[in-house]
């Protein structure tokens, strides 16, 4: 490698409450793709934010083209030809396509037409098929992260980086994205690629830096690895294997049934079509798909947040398609909401208050028509020692804690207030793998004792090992509901792309 | 422990936010020709001078405690009723009406309490109205509260010109209230009423509902998080409308307090900064319930210490508002550095940790 | 057929500053600032101008001097809301207080207790030559003050500015998405900050209006809510600068009518019924009209991580 494009010195960032990153050093080459590995809070977005002017280091030094640069802002960033694009896309959704690209590089009175047309010719020319006028909010998300990826190239970026940019992409969209990745930097340019998920990795960085902890744990060319040692320098230990004993077992008795349930708006298209399945008592269902295809509708479907416009759903018999979230609740319910922060928690109020959150109509925890808090704290540290939670006492802010903790909370009283149904939206997201591995033995340890339980994820691996049965979702339908051994990865890929068994199985046959 | 030190760093830096404002507000008094330091000693000395002074304090604290309280519990619910000022006049209204129409004709007692109900229903009812707005519409409660105060000034004026005029139908204001539906003294040698311990209840009332009952703690819960809320079973429309009309009802018995307490009569321009003194009262505070009968009584020691300056000094009344103002901007201000020595100090401890 | 016109033409006095103070706010609103202290804007504006007009005999020096309050109280509650993080609702009502007592303070510093209340000529009519000759129109848009004319020429130049350039491009984006303009090289507290203080330049002149278009005199209740009205008209106009046009002329023709009927003293009907009309209109507005367009993140602080 000749001079480095980048190059950055011992940069340590604290944080009031975290030291995020601690002594960093890495250089970038000239039309290098460079993997950042590591888990969730292992610091490597904050190291690119750094670098990216977004936050300032509190110690260390950026080089950049063999010169010393101080950068105070995304300003100087750009300047320097250094472009980011965020984990969650920084677009203004209530504004067009080029008012978004072109923001902050134009000046004076703007010319609508003549840069529209411009950025459409850029969009042609790497045939990303972004409608240069359309509004982003009416954009698929693939398309969004395009409209991204035009933005720094309307800069002229030099030095892309980008934060889990698959996250949010279709298999076939991941493909195309690091093709591009691999023809830009073919082009003289580099690219930093943050990500957690070692797949990708291999198949696209020349080098891999791992971070763990807020430290470098390990740098190493692609050639010269494998999976397992990127593992091992990604966690540092080696993980508890989970197991589940007995296979599924028909003749468990039922206990959700949802029959021909849709949820259609007024003169819109339908968010949720004609579901119908059941799940039998200590039973998962695995619910497979790409973020967005009614996951979430379906859960809150069920929690009683959203009623169906047809069909019904009974719970041990009993129709409960009338019932609202509070009464659902009392019927035993447990709703593990997929963001957690926005949906399962309250970030400003104590752990206790949190424990209390779902049962504020019941009378668990009532004492003379007021709420008896000593109960309810003595019932909190209770789970916080079963669910080894990192907190001092239940007084604390659930905000204080990590995200990990935090999930651990809402796993801990969901479990709990689910007496008969436990729905779990991406239980595991976002957590590192650690704790991963303690939410997925309780989701085991709750079907062991007989609770019937929904899991959604869109990791695949998890949904294979836990779930007795797994149904894939696509646009708001079942594309079928099988046993795992029916699935392969390549057919679930495809359940997952709206292509039918049907059609599956045709194919089969012709090839 | 740390709630301990959390409680002193808020007094600290509230304390260093008040004599910042009293210093700067005190500096303008020399271009009046007032001798600053002397004036302060005046103001000081005058309020404590005497029990029946002493005694002001409480009588200003009282209505201040309760539209502090009404923004405080919205507060919570993260809604704004910035219309405390116009639920309070609906309560004066109310309670003077009752207490005019039927002192004749009822014992006193029940008069009284007919009076204190009216007041609060009056009150309830504009929140109630707001909250509706909010939750049926959409509305936003902040415009439509702050607007109702001025239509309900209006209408006040209205009713004070025509139906309930003076007998003499002289000035714009009622009859004085007969003795008998007074609220009773509770303090010789000061004007201080019973309406004093209704405010303090009512703030432990609150206290009470907030933290202490489901009820409350559902308000608190959608405030914070609706989203949550929502899927927590809560029907966030309804703790909207409750929310509102709670605090109506709040503002609203500050007017009884005020008419069948203290003023004995309802007059135009009565207390005009009550709402928006509840405001600051409540933000000092912290909107906690407890919190606001010491930051009202502070507006109250201002108020009465202004009152004082005025009278033996060419100081103008308007100094109060004056103090009022630059005390509650440094006491926001102080926020600011609170927090940042806070995040300063954890910053500190967790890197001695390492 | 005479009485409409020159109601008209009090309508389109009256809208004036209503019209002035709502660009001020959709300017500072569209880059995510909800314009709280609006109020005591206007209330510094109206002290500011008649005391610059007074004690200098001349108008413009008025106006500057409003403009120069407005803006001082615009950049202090700017100060503690965008650098220092404050809640912008609850530091709007901090300014209100601190400038009710400020203005009132300050104009017994200057003035003493005059015997007689204190007045200026208010500002002239200036016909505008020809045009107003033609009927109707001739006296309701252009036998006005040199106030609004300008004021209507704001509008389309607020409107070019928000709309057609790239600072109204980056003004707009602050309100949806602060972060994204961050990342775009953009400092969104400056931009906020300064948008706050330009608001104050309008609203400060909307003060003056009232005591040196209107009366030509200053007491403290001159404002009395007009300013919550303005920033009422800012919310009904969808942020939009031909929006708060239309809305302000609605609230001059209500305010007009009040003060017409209180003059001619006819009819039955209450006085106050018609003084509280305009503020019950954004009430029944507010609740009938449905929202839309309204600035992602409206009165949510920018704060960045460090």
């Amino acid at each position: 490698m000749g001079q480095p494009v980048v190059e950055l010195k011992h940069i340590s960032k604290r944080f009031a409450k975290v030291l995020a990153n601690d002594d960093i050093s890495m250089q970038i080459g000239k039309g290098e793709v460079v993997a950042l590995l590591g888990e969730n809070g292992a610091g490597k977005s904050t190291i690119m934010k750094i670098l990216y002017g977004l936050y300032h280091e509190t110690s260390g030094e950026i080089w950049v083209d063999g010169v010393q640069r101080r950068i105070n802002s995304p300003k100087d960033a750009m300047d320097l030809g250094i472009s980011m694009i965020q984990q969650h896309f920084s677009l203004v959704e209530a504004h067009t396509v080029t008012e978004n690209i072109i923001l902050g590089t134009v000046k004076g009175k703007i010319d609508y037409a003549k840069e529209e047309a411009e950025i459409q010719r850029l969009s042609d020319e790497y045939q990303f098929g972004v409608p240069a006028g359309a509004l982003v909010r009416d954009l698929p998300v693939g398309i969004q992260q395009k409209v991204e990826i035009l933005k720094a190239l309307h800069r002229q970026t030099r030095i892309l980086i980008m934060d889990e940019p698959t996250a949010v992409l279709m298999p076939q969209e991941i493909d195309t994205l690091m093709t591009f990745v691999r023809k830009f930097a073919s082009e003289g340019n580099s690219v930093i690629f943050i990500t957690h998920k070692m797949k990708e990795v291999m198949e696209v960085a020349d080098r891999i830096i791992i971070m763990r902890n807020g430290k470098i744990s390990g740098e190493v060319r692609k050639e010269e690895t494998d999976t397992k040692e990127l593992a091992r320098l990604m966690i540092g230990h080696e993980l508890e294997i989970l197991s589940k004993e007995n296979a599924a077992d028909d003749s468990k008795a039922i206990r959700l049934q949802v029959k021909n349930v849709s949820v259609r708006p007024k003169n819109g298209v339908p968010i949720l079509e004609n579901l119908n399945f059941d799940i039998g008592k200590g039973e998962i269902l695995g619910v497979a798909g790409v973020s967005g295809n009614g996951q979430q509708e379906l859960c809150e479907m069920l929690c009683g947040a959203l009623t169906p416009t047809e069909g019904s759903v009974l719970l041990d018999g009993e129709d409960i398609t009338e019932k609202g979230v509070a009464k659902r609740i009392a019927a035993g319910i447990g709703y593990c909401a997929s963001d957690r922060f926005r949906y399962g928690m309250v970030a400003n109020m104590t752990l206790a208050e949190n424990m209390m959150l779902k049962a504020s109509f019941l009378k668990k925890w009532d004492r003379h028509g007021l709420i008896n808090w000593g109960a309810v704290r003595r019932y909190t540290e209770e789970k916080i020692r079963q669910y080894q939670i990192k907190a001092p006492d239940a007084s604390v802010t659930a905000g204080s804690l990590s995200g990990g903790n935090q999930q651990k909370v809402v796993v801990a009283r969901e479990a709990d207030m689910g007496e008969k149904l436990i729905i779990f939206d991406q239980p595991t997201r976002g957590l590192d793998l650690g704790a991963i591995n303690n939410v997925q033995k309780v989701i085991l340890e709750e079907r062991a004792a007989g609770k019937s339980v929904l899991l959604v994820s869109t990791e695949l691996s998890e949904v294979f090992e836990l779930a007795d049965r797994i149904a894939v979702m696509y646009q708001g339908r079942f594309m079928g509901i099988f046993r795992p051994s029916e699935l392969t990865t390549e057919k679930i890929g495809m359940l997952m792309a709206g292509v039918t068994p049907e059609e599956i199985k045709r194919k089969e046959t012709e090839a | 422990m740390n709630n301990r030190r959390s409680v002193l760093s808020l007094l600290g830096w509230t304390a260093l936010a008040f004599v910042l404002g009293m210093v700067v507000c005190f500096s303008f008094l020399p271009l009046m020709g007032v001798n600053a330091w002397e004036a302060f000693k005046t103001m000081f000395g005058g309020v404590f001078a005497d029990t029946f002074t002493m005694g002001n304090i409480l009588v200003k604290m009282t209505p201040l405690i309760l539209t502090g309280l009404a923004f405080a519990f919205t507060f919570k619910a993260n809604l704004y009723n910035i219309g405390a000022q116009g639920q309070f006049y609906v309560g004066c209204i109310c309670a003077a009406a009752t207490s005019l129409s039927l002192a004749d004709r009822l014992p006193a007692p029940l008069v009284i309490a007919l009076a204190c109900l009216t007041s609060m229903l009056g009150g309830a009812v504009i929140g109630f109205i707001i909250g509706f707005l909010k939750a049926k519409f959409n509305a936003n409660e902040f415009l439509v509260s702050m607007m109702s105060t001025y239509v309900i000034i209006y209408i006040m004026q209205l009713l004070l010109r025509t139906v309930l005029q003076e007998s003499k139908h002289e000035y714009i204001k009622t009859d004085k209230l007969p003795k008998s539906v007074w609220l009773p003294k509770i303090i010789s040698g000061t004007s201080v009423s019973l309406g004093i311990v209704f405010s303090i209840a009512a703030a432990i009332i609150v206290w009470i509902i907030l933290y202490k009952t489901t009820f409350g703690f559902r308000i608190r819960v959608t405030g914070m998080n609706m989203e949550a809320a929502r899927l927590s079973g809560i029907n966030t429309k309804v703790e909207f409308m409750a929310a509102f009309a709670i605090s109506g009802a709040i503002a609203g018995l500050a007017g009884f307090a005020e008419v069948n307490g203290m003023q004995h009569m309802l007059l135009t321009g009565l207390d005009s900064d009550v709402g928006s003194y509840g405001i600051g009262i409540a933000i000092m505070a912290d909107a906690n319930p407890i919190g606001v009968i010491f930051s009202a009584m502070l507006f109250g020691i201002l108020q009465v210490g202004g009152t004082v300056l005025s009278h033996s000094t060419d100081a103008p009344a308007s100094i109060i508002d004056l103090m009022l103002g630059f005390v509650m901007l440094f006491v926001l201000i102080s926020f600011f550095f609170r927090r940042k020595t806070e995040l300063a100090r954890l910053k500190k401890k967790k890197a001695g940790e390492e | 057929m005479q009485s409409i016109i020159n109601l008209l033409t009090r309508a389109v006095f009256m809208s004036t500053p209503l019209i002035l103070g709502a660009l001020g706010e959709v300017i500072a609103e569209r880059t995510g600032m909800m314009m709280c202290a609006v109020e005591g804007i206007f209330l510094s504006g109206a002290w500011g101008g008649f005391v610059g007009a007074y004690l200098s005999g001349n108008m413009f020096v008025g106006f500057l001097s409003a403009m120069l309050c407005g803006m001082l109280v615009a950049l202090l509650y700017g100060f503690c809301t965008v650098y220092l993080g404050q809640h912008q609702i609850v530091m709007g009502t901090a300014v209100a207080i601190l400038m009710t007592g400020f203005c009132t303070f300050f104009y017994r510093i200057v003035f003493g207790t005059p015997t007689s209340p204190l007045k200026v000529n208010p500002l002239p009519v200036l016909r505008i030559p020809v045009l107003s000759k033609i009927p109707v129109i001739g006296q309701v848009i252009f036998s006005q003050n040199i106030i609004s004319y300008l004021t209507y020429l704001l509008v389309p130049c607020v409107f070019y500015l928000l709309y057609k350039t790239a600072l109204g491009l980056t003004i707009r984006s602050c309100g949806e998405n602060p972060e994204a303009v961050e990342v775009a090289g953009i400092n969104v507290r400056r931009i906020r900050f300064l948008a706050v203080g330009a608001a104050g330049i309008l609203g400060g002149i909307a003060g003056a209006y009232y005591s040196l278009c209107n009366v030509g005199m200053y007491n403290s209740e001159i404002i009395s809510g007009r300013g919550w009205i303005a920033f009422g008209i800012c919310f009904l106009g969808n942020w939009n600068p031909v929006g708060a046009l239309l809305f302000g002329i609605i609230f001059g023709i209500s305010d007009a009518i009040g003060i017409y009927i209180k003059a001619l003293g006819v009819s039955g009907i209450p006085s106050e019924l018609f003084s509280a009309l305009p503020y019950f209109l954004v009430i029944v507005l507010t609740a009938m009209k449905k929202q839309f367009n309204v600035p992602a993140k409206l009165g949510v602080n920018y704060i960045k991580e460090d």
